[in-house]
């Protein structure tokens, strides 16, 4: 552990100080080279709803390279604090590495600040994160397409649903938001069920709201082999975290298996 | 001047009478381990003494606010890149001060050109078990006093930074005849500690109060400060420990003194 203080413009950014240790890279790859053959690992498909009592956030399970399943048992569904919670789509490689410093930024940030940062800072944070990661993009690896939500307790509105594009643009959610390989599937189902279903999305319980992200990530993995969908034989269920007043929990698995159960039935 | 020894003695000694003089009057902060975690208590004016430090790690301090900031943010980042270039478990308050605080709290007070931290602090480190919680009292020239370092075995169940030693050492007698079985009753002492310690730092009190005067010092006290505590929780629900203790729960404790 080296013990000195990093000299950055704003005492209060953990990148900058990340940065000048030499702990991230400043400018992510700035080689002329491309892709080429070369079959990177990819994670889909995620989504965000607001419902009753909050936010529910729920990704399959699925990792793939080229058509080879890597993983069956991925977690994209990341707890960033207390009240906030990143969803990843694209390269887990870079995107874990985002969760992992936005994560330490929103902590550093409060422990050296002594205050909560704003929401609209943190989805900034994300922002430039995706900024940073262009020369990546460009090159053709390395594409993160996150959501990122949040819960605002001293809002009137207080679920906030944000996504984004690969560039770091970025866009709040009226009610819903997809992403990943069977994002238009899942944006189709969420749509309908808001549009022409029995309540709005917001007006659902927290059963409910289950029922509809396991049904739209179902749906999704019919027609998309990068989606894991929901594995009843083997028992590999998606993760699913919602984020209300009380902060955020996981759904455990005994409980998306009899919903889904009941639900089929 | 420091190239004759006796000079750099001297000054090294005038140096730390002009510190011990500026930390005097300073408000003591009391650790003390419980069953559920680590309760870490001072009385204050208008500005914060307790903080936050990583997942696992508190810290209090007495001194010259500037110090104690720079301090704070050092070790912040100290804790910040290490866990996040290993993992929040690497970060250990014993390596921080064992090997980064003490030898840069040394370095600054030896070196008599330049400025000496004026600051005395307490971090508090919370265990899986009570057996395993760690409080470590830092001072100005890198002295370092651990609850606990060798074997990971507790010898103290407390740790305490005063104004001078001998506010210390009767806070400390105070704390080894008391246990805490719960948080209420862990504010309860550490109240009763801070008025100790706070009380024989006054030079014209050489012996502990008993409770009579205690209580009518204590009742004195709060009409002038205010009460900070913070507690790490041992078995929270998320990783992070830190958490402010609610009014209405200290409130309770300082209910003997408030009528």
């Amino acid at each position: 552990m080296e013990f000195r203080q990093s000299q950055s413009a704003i005492p209060s950014d953990f990148v900058a100080i990340l940065r000048q240790r030499g702990l991230i890279r400043g400018e992510w790859a700035q080689s002329t080279g491309s892709a080429g053959s070369f079959v990177e690992t990819q994670a889909t498909t995620i989504l965000a709803f607001k419902y009753g009592e909050g936010v529910l956030v729920a990704g399959d399970r699925r990792a793939t390279a080229g058509n080879i399943v890597m993983y069956d048992r991925a977690d994209k569904v990341i707890e960033i604090d207390r009240h906030s919670v990143m969803a990843i789509a694209g390269s887990p490689a870079a995107a874990w590495e985002m969760a992992r410093i936005l994560e330490h930024s929103f902590q550093f940030y409060r422990r050296s600040q002594l205050q909560e940062m704003s929401v609209e800072g943190k989805v900034r944070a994300l922002s430039k994160l995706l900024r940073d990661n262009l020369g990546m993009v460009i090159q053709g690896v390395g594409v993160v397409v996150p959501l990122f939500a949040t819960y605002e307790r001293q809002s009137s509105d207080p679920a906030k649903v944000f996504f984004y594009d690969a560039m770091g643009a970025q866009f709040e959610a009226a009610d819903f938001a997809a992403s990943g390989s069977g994002g238009p599937a899942v944006r189709s189902v969420l749509y309908y069920e808001n549009g022409w279903g029995k309540k709005l999305l917001r007006e659902r319980s927290g059963d409910e709201a289950i029922t509809i992200a396991l049904r739209a990530l179902d749906t999704a993995a019919e027609a998309d082999t990068a989606t894991g969908g929901v594995d009843h034989h083997g028992k590999i269920y998606p993760i699913i975290k919602v984020i209300t007043r009380d902060g955020i929990s996981t759904i455990e698995h005994e409980k998306i298996s009899s919903l889904y159960q009941s639900d089929l039935a | 001047m420091i190239d004759e020894p006796y000079r750099w003695v001297e000054a090294i000694a005038n140096r730390r009478e002009y510190i011990e003089t500026e930390l005097a009057n300073g408000s003591p902060t009391i650790g003390i381990s419980y069953p559920e975690g680590q309760l870490l208590l001072t009385f204050g004016r208008d500005r914060r003494k307790i903080f936050e430090i990583y997942d696992r790690i508190a810290m209090g301090g007495i001194g010259h606010p500037g110090d104690i900031e720079r301090l704070r943010m050092l070790a912040i980042e100290l804790a910040s890149t290490e866990g996040f270039t290993r993992s929040s478990a690497d970060v250990s308050l014993r390596r921080m001060a064992t090997y980064s605080f003490s030898p840069t709290l040394k370095q600054a007070f030896e070196q008599i050109y330049g400025a000496p931290y004026l600051a005395r602090l307490l971090f508090a480190e919370i265990g899986q078990s009570p057996e395993e919680d760690l409080f470590v009292r830092l001072d100005y020239d890198g002295a370092m006093a651990a609850s606990a370092m060798v074997g990971r075995k507790r010898r103290e169940a407390f740790g305490v930074i005063a104004g001078t030693r001998r506010s210390l050492e009767q806070a400390e007698t105070f704390l080894r005849s008391v246990k805490a079985g719960s948080l209420q009753e862990a504010l309860e002492v550490a109240v009763k500690a801070w008025g100790i310690a706070r009380y024989t730092s006054d030079e014209d009190h050489h012996d502990a109060p008993d409770s009579a005067v205690l209580h009518d010092f204590l009742k004195e006290q709060l009409r002038e400060y205010v009460v900070e505590a913070a507690i790490l929780e041992r078995n929270g629900r998320s990783n992070v420990a830190f958490a402010e203790v609610p009014e209405s729960e200290y409130e309770t404790a300082l209910s003997p003194y408030r009528q």
